[in-house]
């Protein structure tokens, strides 16, 4: 069901380039696992509802306002691999 | 100074007594990490420069008779996906090799207000996607039980520093069973904490409705103090709440008073001799404290390794996006790339280890359209009925116990090939991680390294933000253990 074309299109999107080695064993952990995770089918679950979170937190707000970043300019470009005066720079999105 | 018999209130007190300083206890840790690290293979980088000036500061304070915290000094070991500003923070992977933390975490943070002096940063499996530690792009960490066995994973180097006497104590992460796993296997004690109590602020995010910070130590009142010190409110987590006084440990009749639940399901015929045998023993020592026990039962645990593999893989993919060579480091052999896309498919596929990848992919593919109720949403649903066997388990036991894991440290190679059966490993620490509750994992005993012996660890599992019960429970067992 889950498919060498399946896999290249996921990759795309996920932006990975998989070599040939790496498709072929990719295909055969997710057959694995697909199989593995069968037994989830056999558990009824009408009714209940998705546990999406962790938390008993419920909205947690602020007041909405401005406020000085804690964070000094530099220090948050510092680790851009490219900027130039402050700001990141990219390559550009369309071409 | 025996490193190994020193403990985080030993420490303290010595320090008051002047009996050494904080500057020769850093330089002492230095001595033995030096004598071991290459056989353990504990750190990815040590911060031997700032841990003198962090010490020197604690030591002049003492002289000029200010008070001190319990942690001061401390020399502690941190798992690198805890940022600490100025020093790099690589998750043991390629994709950030070259990447300095331009802030401190929130643990971090509240550490240094508490004195406490950090060692270096510890291996892990990449990104913490690991129960062995052979998942790091640097280094394998050895066990310094058996040193052709794993140390577990994903905190891998933090237990094995620990255990090795290479750290005072350390913070490692849990999301499925990466502190109470390596503990086990190391046979320290590891703390995951109520989802909410620690802020994960500053921790690199992997499954964010999973992930908590917790402390390794020696005993278990040494991970209540580092515990006490990190957790609370933080703005910058919203889902980290207020403590106040409920981190408070229990004394000797409040624990009797405690009802014990043990679930049938986690006492299986997978699990190893040495493993049930540990646990007997623990249990007698319980039942010498006047402990009550009673059966349970929690009989969805055995579809949590599913449910965790399919919800953890879908946060993950989500949360390792933002490592596109753009924003984070870029790998060196990148920067010739011209477009966008190359940049980001290059710096991607160099970067991330063959686990990140697998993870990556499954999670994009469960949260695919056609897929996402089959696998995601089902996973969700089942996710609350595991919570639901422990809410109905707490309305009659206040702490459960259960083996850590199902089997001692395993040797290296053994499951690296097999993603199904290291992710099984995880199978009877993910249910309290799924739901959210606060376990422990201790030592059966004391294992002396070189004794031959392989550490067994058990676990007890609290109600939310309960860590009091399980923390309280726990040292009142060390205690036994000391007196007998």
């Amino acid at each position: 069901m889950f498919s060498e074309k399946d896999l290249e299109s996921l990759a795309d999107l996920v932006r990975l380039e998989l070599s040939e080695e790496e498709k072929k064993s990719l295909l055969r952990d997710f057959k694995k696992i697909l199989a593995y995770f069968e037994e989830l089918k056999s558990v009824d679950t009408d009714g209940v509802s998705p546990m999406s979170g962790g938390t008993f937190e419920t909205n947690v707000f602020r007041e909405d306002g401005s406020e000085d970043a804690k964070l000094p300019a530099e220090k948050s470009v510092g680790q851009f691999p490219e900027k130039e005066s402050g700001f990141l720079k990219v390559p550009p999105v369309f071409n | 100074m025996n490193l190994s018999d020193l403990t985080i209130r030993k420490f303290n007190e010595s320090l008051l007594r002047r009996e050494f300083s904080a500057a020769e206890a850093v330089k002492e840790y230095f001595g033995r990490i030096e004598e071991k690290e290459e056989e353990i293979g504990a750190y990815l980088t040590l911060l031997k420069e700032s841990a003198l000036s962090q010490a020197s500061e604690v030591d002049a304070a003492i002289s000029k008779g200010k008070k001190i915290p319990p942690l001061a000094g401390v020399p502690l070991a941190v798992k690198d996906v805890i940022s600490i500003e100025g020093v790099r923070t690589t998750a043991a992977s390629k994709i950030l090799e070259n990447y300095i933390s331009s802030y401190d975490a929130a643990v971090i943070g509240k550490l240094k207000e508490n004195q406490a002096v950090f060692l270096g940063k510890t291996n892990l499996d990449e990104f913490a996607m690991g129960a062995s530690t052979e998942n790091s792009a640097f280094k394998k960490t050895k066990n310094p039980h058996d040193l052709t066995r794993v140390p577990g994973g994903s905190s891998g180097g933090s237990a094995a520093a620990v255990a090795a006497d290479m750290a005072l104590a350390a913070l490692g992460s849990d999301t499925n069973g990466s502190i109470r796993q390596p503990a086990s296997f190391c046979g320290v004690v590891g703390l995951k904490p109520t989802y909410g109590a620690v802020s994960r602020h500053g921790l690199l995010a992997l499954g964010s409705s999973l992930d908590q910070i917790g402390p390794f130590a020696k005993t278990v009142e040494d991970a209540a103090i580092i515990f006490k010190a990190i957790s609370g409110r933080d703005e910058f987590d919203p889902t980290s709440v207020a403590y106040g006084s409920r981190s408070a440990t229990l004394d000797l009749d409040e624990v009797r008073n405690l009802r014990i639940g043990i679930p049938k399901e986690y006492f299986t015929e997978g699990i190893e001799k040495t493993v049930g045998d540990g646990l007997e023993e623990a249990m007698k020592k319980f039942k010498n404290l006047k402990i009550k026990f009673e059966e349970i039962s929690l009989p969805h645990t055995k579809y949590s390794i599913s449910v965790y593999y399919i919800i953890l893989p879908a946060e993950a993919s989500t949360n390792l996006a933002r490592y596109d060579g753009i924003r984070y480091a870029r790998i060196p052999s990148v920067s010739g790339s011209s477009t966008l896309k190359e940049i980001y498919l290059k710096n991607r596929s160099l970067g991330f280890g063959p686990e990140p990848k697998r993870r990556i992919l499954f999670g994009a593919f469960v949260l695919s359209a056609g897929y996402y109720d089959a696998y995601y949403a089902k996973a969700q649903k089942v996710r609350s009925l595991i919570k639901w066997d422990f809410d109905k388990a707490f309305e009659k036991v206040d702490v459960i116990f259960t083996p850590t894991t199902p089997t001692t440290a395993f040797k290296f190679g053994e499951k690296a090939n097999d993603p199904l059966a290291m992710y099984l490993a995880d199978a009877f620490t993910s249910p309290s991680s799924l739901s959210g509750l606060p376990a422990i994992s201790i030592p059966v005993k004391k294992y002396e390294i070189g004794s031959g012996e392989l550490p067994v660890g058990f676990q007890l599992i609290g109600r939310y933000f309960r860590e009091a019960d399980i923390l309280g429970l726990g040292e009142q067992y060390e205690k036994l253990e000391i007196s007998n």
